[in-house]
């Protein structure tokens, strides 16, 4: 089993599903896609990272994959590890296996990879029953995700909640670290006016938009 | 050519004279990426408990305890929103 959070963390999804660990026998693998790291983060290079923390919470590396390394120690220059041979070691482990991946920022995947991710995670799903994806990205990739997919997907669409936003500022303005910057007034007017308007909009913008020195 | 070569023979070298595959040389073969930092990273600038309501959803419940036999159930869950709607941070 994997645990990805540490115990100073605070997280919601993957700790649910954390929790099931530690009573049933389900993994837990994560990957998160940033646009800044596009150029590492290759379909191998992020189908590879499923497969590392799946073998990682193994006491064994299957064989299949130590000859595959030990292939391309001797051989010159190609690379032996591919998305079919990832898919094939990842499915072999995941056939017997409760296994929930999870996806963050998949439109920070550069449009030409993103569709090689998306079937590849579908042929996943096709050949590993037990496995369920949580993904999240901008609307504008939801008719990729239907498609690469086929169609095995529910969306949710995430709005910040106003409730959320005014828990969100009363943090933030607690961890001021001058807040001898910050005026009564201001503090009050962030807290009525951002939470009003803040549904669906950029909360950290509109923060530093209205933080006299952040 | 000659570079080639001497890959060549540091290659076969290894392979004759090293022990078994290390186990942490294999997982860094499998990937160079380290998604716990980015998820430390996140979870650490996470605010508990905001975005809960997902959670008690139907969609989530279906998508958590559903059953693949069921025809209309779908195995991934995809959460979608505009910038900054902590989207990241509910799946921490």
């Amino acid at each position: 089993m994997i645990l990805l959070t540490g115990s100073d963390d605070s997280s919601l999804v993957t700790d649910k599903l954390c929790d099931e660990v530690v009573k049933g026998n389900p993994t837990v693998v994560c990957f998160y896609f940033d646009y800044a790291s596009r150029n590492e983060q290759s379909p191998v290079n992020m189908l590879g990272s499923l497969l590392r923390q799946l073998v990682s919470g193994q006491e064994k590396i299957p064989e299949a994959i130590t000859q595959d390394y030990l292939k391309e120690k001797v051989s010159i220059g190609s690379r032996v590890l591919q998305v079919s041979g990832i898919l094939k070691m990842f499915q072999a482990i995941a056939v017997t296996r409760r296994i929930f991946i999870c996806v963050d920022e998949l439109d920070e995947c550069v449009p030409e990879n993103r569709m090689v991710v998306l079937e590849s995670l579908g042929q996943i799903l096709q050949g590993s029953p037990n496995t369920r994806i949580f993904m999240t990205g901008r609307s504008h990739v939801r008719s990729e995700v239907e498609r690469g997919l086929s169609g095995a997907a529910t969306f949710i669409f995430i709005r910040a909640t106003e409730d959320g936003v005014f828990r969100f500022l009363r943090e933030k303005l607690g961890q001021d670290t001058i807040p001898n910057m910050m005026s009564s007034t201001l503090e009050e007017d962030i807290m009525k006016s951002i939470p009003a308007i803040s549904s669906e909009t950029y909360v950290r913008t509109r923060l530093r938009t209205k933080l006299p020195h952040d | 050519m000659s570079q080639a070569f001497n890959n060549n023979y540091n290659s076969f070298n290894t392979f004759n004279y090293t022990a078994p595959a290390d186990r942490s040389e294999i997982l860094a073969w499998l990937s160079p990426l380290e998604p716990r930092v980015r998820h430390r990273d996140i979870g650490a600038r996470r605010v508990d408990s905001i975005g809960a309501w997902l959670l008690e959803t139907e969609e989530f419940k279906r998508w958590h305890n559903g059953n693949r036999e069921d025809r209309s159930y779908h195995p991934t869950l995809f959460c979608d929103g505009n910038p900054g709607v902590g989207k990241s941070y509910m799946m921490m």
